[in-house]
């Protein structure tokens, strides 16, 4: 699992944030476009790209999406 | 009264609750988004949940992995034109833009939609609390005439709209019926 092709669909589940915004160390919910509707729609896309089940408090325990990315390769 | 699906338990708010409910609406990061920004009495309190304790009004704690975590409700039902209006805040900071909102309000969806059998929801939504537009867009509600301009905007929800959304929400609600 590569960090690069995981930001690419991570940032895919934003609609207005620029691409630039997107890194390992990013706080994504800190960005203003960030609200539960991502959360679920992350939860999804993590479901269907790597057939993995992550829960809510994965994102929760999640600060970076670099965390995130911990969390899903670790459940492969 | 409860309702429990998608992992959530909505409880219907009684008095005992009220008490709890006054301390998070007056809380500032509560408070900011709602129009009526006055801080608001016990005995104000009480005076309120006599007018909402009724059919025309439900509210409910939401419940999630036994702890108490906000409200919702849909208050002002109209029975004869089928509309209401839906609201929801989360005190809970472990909960707030968490996927336990979404649970929430699917589950209070299918009681307005299905058991309530409304056609036409309204919302009061600050134009700054970008956030709550952007996600009540998603589930289709419009912005109504005439309110680009106005400090506390009106967005609709008809039924059509909302089945017209359903195969964008249809992931999503599959995802939390898996999770």
């Amino acid at each position: 699992m590569d960090i690069n092709e995981f930001i690419t669909h991570f940032a895919e589940q934003f609609e207005e944030t620029e691409l630039s915004e997107f890194k390992p160390e990013t706080k994504f919910k800190e960005l203003d476009e960030y609200c539960s509707l991502i959360a679920l729609k992350l939860i999804a896309m993590v479901d269907e790209e790597y057939d993995i089940t992550i829960k809510g408090n994965d994102i929760r325990n999640s600060n970076t999406i670099e965390d995130l990315f911990n969390i899903v390769k670790n459940k492969e | 009264m409860e309702l429990s699906k998608y992992g959530v338990t909505l409880k219907r708010l009684t008095e005992d609750k009220i008490e709890l409910v006054r301390q998070w609406r007056n809380n500032p990061k509560i408070q900011q988004y709602m129009e009526y920004r006055e801080y608001i009495t016990e005995e104000m309190q009480k005076n309120w949940f006599q007018k909402i304790n009724n059919d025309n009004n439900y509210y409910f704690i939401i419940v999630y992995n036994n702890k108490e975590i906000g409200l919702i409700n849909i208050k002002n039902i109209d029975y004869e034109k089928g509309t209401g209006e839906p609201g929801i805040f989360i005190w809970d900071d472990e909960y707030i833009n968490s996927d336990v909102t979404i649970r929430a309000s699917c589950c209070q969806g299918d009681f307005i939609w299905n058991t309530l059998k409304l056609n036409e929801l309204h919302i009061h939504v600050l134009k700054s609390n970008k956030r709550a537009i952007q996600y009540n867009k998603f589930f289709g509600y419009e912005l109504t005439k005439n309110q680009e301009n106005k400090e506390n905007q009106e967005y609709i929800l008809t039924r059509e709209n909302m089945l017209k959304n359903y195969k964008k929400t249809e992931r999503l609600i599959k995802t939390i019926i898996k999770n």
